[in-house]
C-alpha cells in the first residue's frame, strides 16, 4: 500500500524566471501555494563596480554610475558628482543648480513610470505596461536631446553638467508636464481603478512601520509604510529646500499604497519641475573646474533621495586623482531584506506581486 | 459600484484600440536622432592634433593613438584605433577633444558579425564614409 | 439568398447523389469522413485567424500595429509561426513519463474537434445532431483539464505540475456555474439538442430572456479556455508556461491549437445557446450569421484579455462558488418561476 504523505515544493525562482526583475533569484518554499521560507540570493549582476572606482579617475566614474540603477541614471550621476564636490568643497553655478532638479525629477518620474509598468506586468497587466512605456519615451527623448543618451545619460559633470538643453528641450518639457495628468487618469482608469488590481494589492504583503524602521528600508517603500522621510526634506542637498512640495505618505502599509504612493510621487516631482522652470537662471551650466580633479584628503558620505530609496556615495581620497575607496549604499539592495520577512504566508502570485512593489533594479542591488 | 473600473479599463482600451499608431517602421523609415546623441564616434583626421586627451580621459582604455613628428615639428596622426568592445559611449573622449576632431555621430547600426570587426580603425572609417557619418 | 443559404446542403446532396442510394453506409461514411475533414480545417483555420488577430488586438490596444511583416499587414505572420515550429527539435525532458507527456497535446487537440463536430453551423448543418448535444459538449470539454494535468504532472518540473495542480482547481470552481448557467435555457427549450435550442430561438434569442446566465457563461467561459484574466494555468509571471513549459516544437504547436479550438468551442456554444446561432435577417446566409456571431464572443474574450490584469486563484475559486454559482442557481430559480406563471397567464387567456 502507498504511504501518503505530503512535503514542500521547493522552487528555484530565477535568475531566469518571468518575474523577476533583472537576475534576482529566490529559493522558495511552497506548501502548495503558500509561501512558507524565502532564501533571497543576489549577485548575479555583480560587475565590482566599488572595486573599478579605485582605478578611474573621478570624473571617469560617472559613467559607471549610469550602471547602478539605470532607470534614472541622473540620479546616481547626482548623488555621485555631490559627493565629489562636497569633498571638494566646490560651488556650482545657479543655473547648473536648477538644471540638475530638473533633470533629477523627470529621471524620478521615467524611473515610476517604469515601475507601474512592470507592476503592472507582474500582476498580467500588459497594455498599462504599453502605457506608461510610451509616455517614459518622451522623457528619454529630453535626456537625449540634451545629454546624448537615453539610458545611461551619464549628464552630470563635477561641477555642473555636460551641457545646456538645446532650445527645443524647453516647449517639449512644458508639453509633457501639460499632458502628464491626463496620462496618470489613464494609468489609474486601466491599473489602479481596475477591482482586480485592487483585489490583488490591497491588503497584501502587510510592511509594519515597525519593521520597515528596523530594516531601514528607504525610499516609496518605507513612505507607504506611514514614516515621513525623505532625505530632500530631512536633509535638503543642492537647492532642494527652494521648493514647495509635499512629502507622499500612506498609511496603509500594503502593495497598494507602495504602487499608488509612486503615482503621488510623480505629481510631487511634476510641481518641482515646473517651479524650477519657473525659477531658472541664465548663466554657465559649469563651474570653474581644473582638469584634473584631485579631492584634498578626507573622507565623504552623501546621501540623496533616488526614486528606489536612498542612495549614498561614501568616498575616501588620498589626495590622488582617484579615489582610494568608494562604497555605494543603495537603495533596493538593503530594501530586498523585506521580502523574506513580509512575503511569508502570501500566494505565489502575491510573492510576485510584493516583490514588485520594491521596484528592485538588479544594477542597484548587485553594483 | 464594482465593476466600474472594469469597464473604465475596457474603454481605455476600446479608445486606443481606435487611434492610429505611435510606433515607428524602423527599417523602412529612420528615426531622426538628434545632433547630440552619442551612438558612434567619428574622426576627423585632419583636425586632429594627437594631443592623446580623448585617451587619457576614456575610462576605459578605448583609445589607442599613435603619431610621428611632421615638418615644422607638429606632430602627424599616424593611427587611430578605437576598441569598442569596452566603450561604454559615455562621451567623455569627444568632450575632451579641445579642436572638435573626434566627435560623436547618430549612426546607431553597431552589429557586427566578428568579434575583429570591434577595433575601429578610426583614419579608414572617415576616409571610407567621406565625412558623410552622421546622416545615418 | 436562398441558393447561398442552402450552398453547403446543395453540396452534401450533390456528393450524396454520386452514389446510388444516396442513404447507403458508403453515401454516409463518406459524408461523415468529409465532415471530420472540414471540423479539422476549422480548427487549424480558426488558430491560424485567431493567433493573428490576437497580436493584432494586442498590437492595437497598446498603440502598435501588430505583426505587419509578412504579406499584407502581416496576415501570414501565423503560417510562418507554425512551420518555424514545424522546423523545432522536439525534446522530452529527463526524467519524463513517456507516453503521458506524448499524448497530453494530442488529447486536447482533439477534444474541440469532438466538441465542435455537434455545433449546428447553419439550418440542417450540423455535422452530428446529438440529442444530448449540451451534455455531451460539456462533458468532452471538461476533459481538456485532464489532458493539463497530464501535461504538467508528465513534465517532471516543479512549475508546470503547479500550472496543471491550478489547472484542476480552477476546473473544479468553474464547471459548475458554467452547466448550470446553461440549465435555464434546457428549462425553456425542453430540449438538449442544439440545433432545436437555435430554433426556438427564431424571435428572440435567449441572451434577451436569460441575461444573468449569458453573464455567468460568458466569464465561466473565459475561465473554462484558461485566458486572462483567469489565465492562472500558463500564468507567466508565477510559473512560466504552466504545464507547457517543457514542450517543444510541433507539441506546443498542438496545444496551441487546441486553446485556440477550445476558445472557438467555447465561443460557438455561447452564439449557439444566447445568441440564436445562425438565425438572423435573411442579409446574410445562417452560417455567415454564425461565424459573426462566434467572431463578436472571440472578440470580447480577446478584448478583455489585453485589458485586464490576472485575478488571485482564491479570488477567482471564492468568485465561482460565492458569487457565480449562487448567481445561476437564482437563474434557475426565476426561470423556473417566469415558465411557471407564463403557463398560468396563457391558461387563464386561453
Amino acid at each position: 500500500m502507498a504511504v501518503e504523505r505530503t512535503e514542500e515544493l521547493i522552487l528555484n525562482m530565477g535568475p531566469q524566471h518571468p518575474s523577476m526583475h533583472g537576475v534576482f533569484r529566490m529559493v522558495v518554499h511552497f506548501d502548495g501555494e503558500i509561501v512558507t521560507k524565502i532564501e533571497p540570493k543576489v549577485g548575479y549582476l555583480h560587475r565590482g563596480l566599488e572595486k573599478l572606482a579605485e582605478s578611474r579617475t573621478y570624473p571617469q566614474f560617472i559613467p559607471y554610475t549610469d550602471r547602478l540603477d539605470y532607470l534614472a541614471s541622473p540620479h546616481n550621476n547626482l548623488a555621485y558628482v555631490l559627493t565629489v564636490e562636497k569633498l571638494m568643497g566646490l560651488q556650482i553655478p545657479e543655473r547648473a543648480e536648477y538644471l540638475r532638479v530638473i533633470f533629477a525629477e523627470l529621471a524620478r518620474i521615467a524611473s515610476h513610470l517604469v515601475f507601474i509598468a512592470s507592476m503592472a506586468l507582474d500582476i498580467a497587466g500588459w497594455t498599462a505596461w504599453a502605457y506608461c512605456f510610451r509616455d517614459r519615451e518622451r522623457i528619454l527623448d529630453l535626456f537625449e536631446m540634451t545629454a546624448g543618451s537615453r539610458l545611461t545619460v551619464n549628464i552630470m559633470r563635477i561641477g555642473g553638467l555636460s551641457g545646456e538643453p538645446p532650445t527645443e528641450f524647453w516647449p517639449a518639457l512644458k508639453s509633457f508636464l501639460d499632458d502628464l495628468p491626463e496620462m496618470l487618469e489613464e494609468y489609474f482608469g486601466i491599473f489602479y481603478g481596475n477591482e482586480i488590481t485592487q483585489a490583488r494589492l490591497k491588503g497584501i504583503g502587510i510592511l509594519s512601520k515597525e519593521l520597515a524602521e528596523n530594516l531601514s528600508i528607504t525610499g516609496p517603500v518605507l513612505r507607504a509604510s506611514g514614516v515621513n522621510y525623505d532625505v530632500r526634506k530631512a536633509e535638503p542637498y543642492g537647492i532642494y529646500d527652494r521648493f514647495d512640495f509635499n512629502v507622499p505618505v500612506r498609511y496603509g502599509c500594503d502593495s497598494y499604497d507602495r504602487t499608488l504612493l509612486r503615482l503621488d510621487e510623480i505629481i510631487e516631482s511634476a510641481k518641482i519641475i515646473r517651479q524650477a522652470m519657473r525659477d531658472i537662471p541664465e548663466g554657465s551650466v559649469m563651474a570653474k573646474v581644473s582638469k584634473v580633479i584631485k579631492p584634498p584628503v578626507g573622507e565623504v558620505y552623501h546621501r540623496v533621495e533616488n526614486p528606489k530609496g536612498e542612495l549614498g556615495f561614501y568616498i575616501v581620497s588620498d589626495g590622488s586623482p582617484k579615489p582610494a575607496r568608494l562604497r555605494i549604499r543603495s537603495g533596493t539592495f538593503i530594501n530586498i531584506q523585506m521580502l523574506p520577512i513580509v512575503a511569508l504566508g502570501w500566494k505565489m502570485q502575491d510573492l510576485v506581486a510584493i516583490f514588485a512593489t520594491l521596484d528592485a533594479v538588479l544594477g542597484e542591488v548587485d553594483k | 459600484m464594482f465593476g466600474k473600473g472594469l469597464f473604465t479599463g475596457l474603454g481605455i482600451t476600446l479608445k486606443r484600440m481606435l487611434q492610429p499608431n505611435i510606433t515607428e517602421f524602423y527599417p523602412e523609415e529612420m528615426p531622426k536622432l538628434p545632433p547630440r546623441t552619442r551612438s558612434s564616434m567619428g574622426l576627423d583626421p585632419d583636425k586632429c592634433i594627437s594631443c592623446n586627451m580623448c585617451a587619457n580621459a576614456c575610462p576605459n582604455k578605448v583609445i589607442s593613438l599613435t603619431s610621428e613628428k611632421g615638418e615644422s615639428n607638429k606632430k602627424v596622426l599616424k593611427t587611430y584605433q578605437m576598441n569598442v568592445g569596452r566603450c561604454l559611449f559615455c562621451g567623455l573622449c569627444t568632450e575632451a577633444c579641445p579642436t572638435g576632431a573626434l566627435h560623436v555621430t547618430q549612426q546607431f547600426e553597431n552589429a557586427i558579425y566578428e568579434a575583429d570587426e570591434l577595433k575601429w580603425d578610426m583614419i579608414q572609417r572617415a576616409r571610407k564614409s567621406g565625412g558623410k557619418e552622421g546622416q545615418a | 439568398m436562398d441558393a447561398l443559404n442552402q450552398l453547403p446542403l446543395s453540396i452534401a446532396a450533390a456528393i450524396r447523389s454520386l452514389f446510388g442510394d444516396s442513404h447507403s453506409i458508403w453515401a454516409d461514411l463518406t459524408m461523415d469522413v468529409i465532415n471530420i475533414i472540414l471540423v479539422i480545417v476549422l480548427i487549424v483555420l480558426a488558430a491560424l485567424i485567431l493567433i493573428l488577430l490576437e497580436r493584432k488586438i494586442a498590437g492595437w490596444t497598446s498603440q502598435r500595429p501588430g505583426p505587419n511583416r509578412l504579406g499584407p499587414h502581416g496576415w501570414f505572420q501565423t503560417i510562418a509561426d507554425a512551420l518555424k515550429l514545424l522546423g523545432k527539435e522536439d525534446v522530452t525532458p529527463a526524467g519524463a513519463d513517456k507516453f503521458i507527456f506524448k499524448i497530453a497535446p494530442m488529447i486536447l487537440f482533439a477534444l474541440p474537434m469532438m466538441t465542435l463536430a455537434v455545433i449546428p453551423y447553419g439550418k440542417g448543418m450540423s455535422p452530428i445532431d446529438l440529442d444530448l448535444g449540451i451534455v455531451y459538449f460539456l462533458a468532452v470539454s471538461a476533459v481538456s483539464t485532464l489532458s493539463l494535468l497530464m501535461a504538467g504532472w508528465s513534465s517532471n518540473n516543479k512549475y508546470s505540475m503547479l500550472g496543471g495542480m491550478r489547472a484542476v482547481a480552477q476546473m473544479i470552481s468553474y464547471e459548475i456555474p458554467l452547466i448550470f448557467s446553461l440549465l435555464g435555457v434546457v428549462m425553456i427549450t425542453q430540449t438538449f439538442s442544439l440545433s432545436k435550442i437555435v430554433e426556438a430561438q427564431s424571435t428572440v434569442p435567449f441572451v434577451v430572456l436569460q441575461p444573468l446566465a449569458f453573464v455567468i457563461y460568458l466569464i465561466a467561459g473565459i475561465a473554462e479556455v484558461n485566458r486572462a484574466p483567469f489565465d492562472l494555468v500558463e500564468a507567466d509571471q508565477e510559473v512560466v508556461a504552466g504545464p507547457f513549459t517543457e514542450y517543444t516544437g510541433l507539441r506546443w504547436g498542438l496545444f496551441f491549437l487546441g486553446e485556440y479550438g477550445n476558445m472557438t468551442a467555447v465561443a460557438a456554444l455561447t452564439a449557439t445557446v444566447f445568441l440564436g446561432g445562425w438565425q438572423g435577417p435573411a442579409i446574410l446566409p445562417g452560417y455567415a450569421w454564425f461565424f459573426l456571431k462566434v467572431g463578436i464572443i472571440i472578440f470580447f474574450q480577446m478584448w478583455v484579455r489585453w485589458t485586464f490584469p490576472r485575478i488571485r486563484i482564491d479570488h477567482l475559486m471564492g468568485l465561482a462558488w460565492k458569487v457565480l454559482l449562487p448567481l445561476s442557481i437564482l437563474n434557475i430559480l426565476l426561470t423556473g418561476l417566469g415558465i411557471y406563471i407564463y403557463d398560468l397567464v396563457l391558461r387563464i387567456g386561453g
